[in-house]
């Protein structure tokens, strides 16, 4: 299907309300929808038979730091029984204080298995938390890792357990121990 | 009287030989059988994706050979397609075929240490050795080539860097000449070898509805059945214009899906990339090997996922662009990752000794998985 048509029968699935086509700029058009309606959306790509959305190919956090502090989490999803692709993006907005409990989305590890490390490793390098996951840690960080790096306003610790991460600690230590 | 029995928990890895770079497996085992299986990854991780944001387009190539280091050229132009796809780039067709030529070659040479090690990790010691010296002979080519041997930042947006040598194309033709032979060869003593065989049959079985659930990606994914190669389904580059065909997984040897399927595939592709090799050589038209227009690189705001096929399927990017000399954003999605994966599902239940297997058979690089 194309991808007007896939929009089409999404729009029949979830209801017009609050999605946002975005296909004005050069690249790939996506589909802004709702975090409240991911879920219900999820299991409906992967289960109408004119979807059947078999894989997630790649899942994404992004962070947004313009007018708005914003995150967004990308699906890129494709149909190997149709050979068609879609992508999905959810908006969260990350207010200053306790962004936590606002940069929270369900997880859909539970539809796409392939998801499960995918959103572990954006809450790793973005600190958004997946509702639902059944094994939600860190992937590629240690666990007692401070901060998300990926995030645009990420301070980089400057020691990790007594270990200098920058160069010039490094050298100002091994300077010491070689007198 | 019920034999009772006592769990233990075993770290394999991170130095574990089998394990392909450093990664860790926390174990819950029961006597030889694996009743947990945890993969603990990131012990490369060097922050790839967070680099590519600091720096101008042009200057993270060097880094996507470190991205899979046995399949750098792949890396470089994955890479290379996806910043000219979203800043409209046109490539010379001469840079095209010396493109996909030295793809093919590195998907060679890759697949040939994939094999080695495989057979390496289950115990046989001397076909590495052999593998390892046909991919010297590329290793010389690429040297020849752009005078690196592992890490080559050869593909450049527009083309590539330096043209082919005098004679170079005699010499490869000369190498797969003896290469294709050779083929034959290990079929003779690993593939077809009784041993082999009984010790991979039926092992760490992956069924199609497993695959496409982890989003499992090139040999991995033909090895369950499914007919799909990006190459051929979706082509980018000059593959339109070639011939070969998708190698697919059967049951002829036992069990679709198993890791002994997974080893036959990639020993066919092997034999596909000769293919392709040979009408890279015949049809490579004379002409510009790089497009010197664009020196200085913006890319127009707006985002674009471009996936390619590499050695370890696909390869994706996902760039997003607010204008600028530098990305937004950019993701990069790895066939080892998905297969790696996998491995916490299909590992229980296996024997330790099979887990090797099996973690050889989907022939997962660490680096890639960390990124």
């Amino acid at each position: 299907m194309e991808a007007q048509s896939i929009l089409e029968r999404i729009k029949s699935i979830i209801g017009e309300a609050d999605l946002v086509w975005v296909d004005d700029q050069p690249g790939d058009p996506y589909l802004v929808i709702p975090k409240e309606k991911l879920r219900r959306l999820a299991i409906n790509m992967k289960g109408d038979p004119h979807l059947a959305f078999d894989t997630l190919m790649c899942l994404s956090g992004v962070h947004n730091m313009g007018e708005q502090d914003e995150m967004e989490v990308v699906y890129h999803l494709y149909s190997l029984r149709h050979r068609h692709q879609f992508i999905l993006k959810v908006k969260l907005d990350r207010p200053a204080f306790f962004p936590h409990f606002y940069l929270r989305v369900d997880s859909v590890s539970g539809i796409w298995p392939a998801a499960a490390w995918m959103e572990r490793e954006v809450y790793d390098m973005f600190g958004i938390h997946f509702v639902g996951h059944d094994d939600f840690r860190r992937l590629l960080l240690p666990p007692d890792w401070e901060g998300h790096p990926l995030q645009k306003d990420y301070q980089e610790p400057d020691a990790y357990r007594g270990i200098a991460t920058t160069r010039e600690e490094i050298e100002g230590v091994l300077a010491e121990e070689s007198g | 009287m019920l034999l009772t029995t006592e769990t233990m928990v075993l770290n394999m890895g991170p130095h574990h030989p089998s394990t392909h770079g450093v990664l860790r497996f926390i174990l819950r085992t029961d006597g030889e059988v694996i009743h947990l299986c945890r993969p603990d990854i990131g012990y490369l991780h060097r922050g790839l994706e967070k680099i590519a944001e600091q720096l101008p387009y042009a200057h993270f190539m060097p880094y996507t050979d470190r991205l899979d280091y046995l399949a750098a050229m792949n890396c470089n132009l994955g890479y290379a397609i996806t910043v000219e796809q979203a800043a409209d780039i046109e490539v010379p067709p001469r840079a095209e075929y010396i493109r996909v030529l030295v793809a093919e070659l590195n998907r060679i040479i890759s697949h040939l240490i994939s094999v080695g090690t495989f057979a390496m990790d289950i115990g046989a010691v001397t076909p590495f050795t052999h593998t390892i010296r046909e991919r010297e002979w590329v290793n010389d080519l690429f040297e020849e080539l752009c005078g690196a041997r592992l890490t080559y930042n050869y593909i450049r947006f527009g083309g590539v860097v330096f043209d082919l040598p005098e004679g170079f194309l005699d010499r490869l033709s000369h190498f797969l000449d003896y290469f294709e032979p050779r083929l034959e060869q290990y079929n003779r003593f690993i593939s077809k070898n009784k041993i082999f065989k009984e010790r991979l049959v039926g092992v760490a079985v992956i069924s199609r509805q497993q695959a496409l659930d982890y989003a499992l990606v090139g040999p991995n994914l033909r090895a369950s059945g499914i007919d799909w190669d990006l190459r051929r389904d979706e082509p980018y580059s000059v593959y339109g214009d070639l011939e070969f065909d998708v190698p697919i997984g059967t049951s002829e040897f036992g069990v679709m899906g198993d890791c002994y399927t997974r080893y036959w595939i990639r020993i066919w592709e092997m034999e596909q990339s000769v293919r392709i090799l040979r009408q890279c050589i015949a049809k490579m038209p004379e002409g510009p090997y790089l497009n010197k227009s664009k020196r200085k690189l913006k890319v127009e705001p707006g985002e674009i996922y471009v996936r390619t096929e590499a050695p370890r399927g696909e390869l994706g990017f996902y760039l997003i662009s607010q204008g600028g000399i530098r990305p937004h954003r950019l993701k990069i999605r790895t066939g080892s990752f998905s297969a790696m994966s996998i491995v916490e599902e299909l590992g229980s239940g296996l024997m330790v000794a099979d887990l090797v297997a099996l973690i050889a058979s989907l022939d997962v690089v660490a680096p890639e998985v960390d990124r």
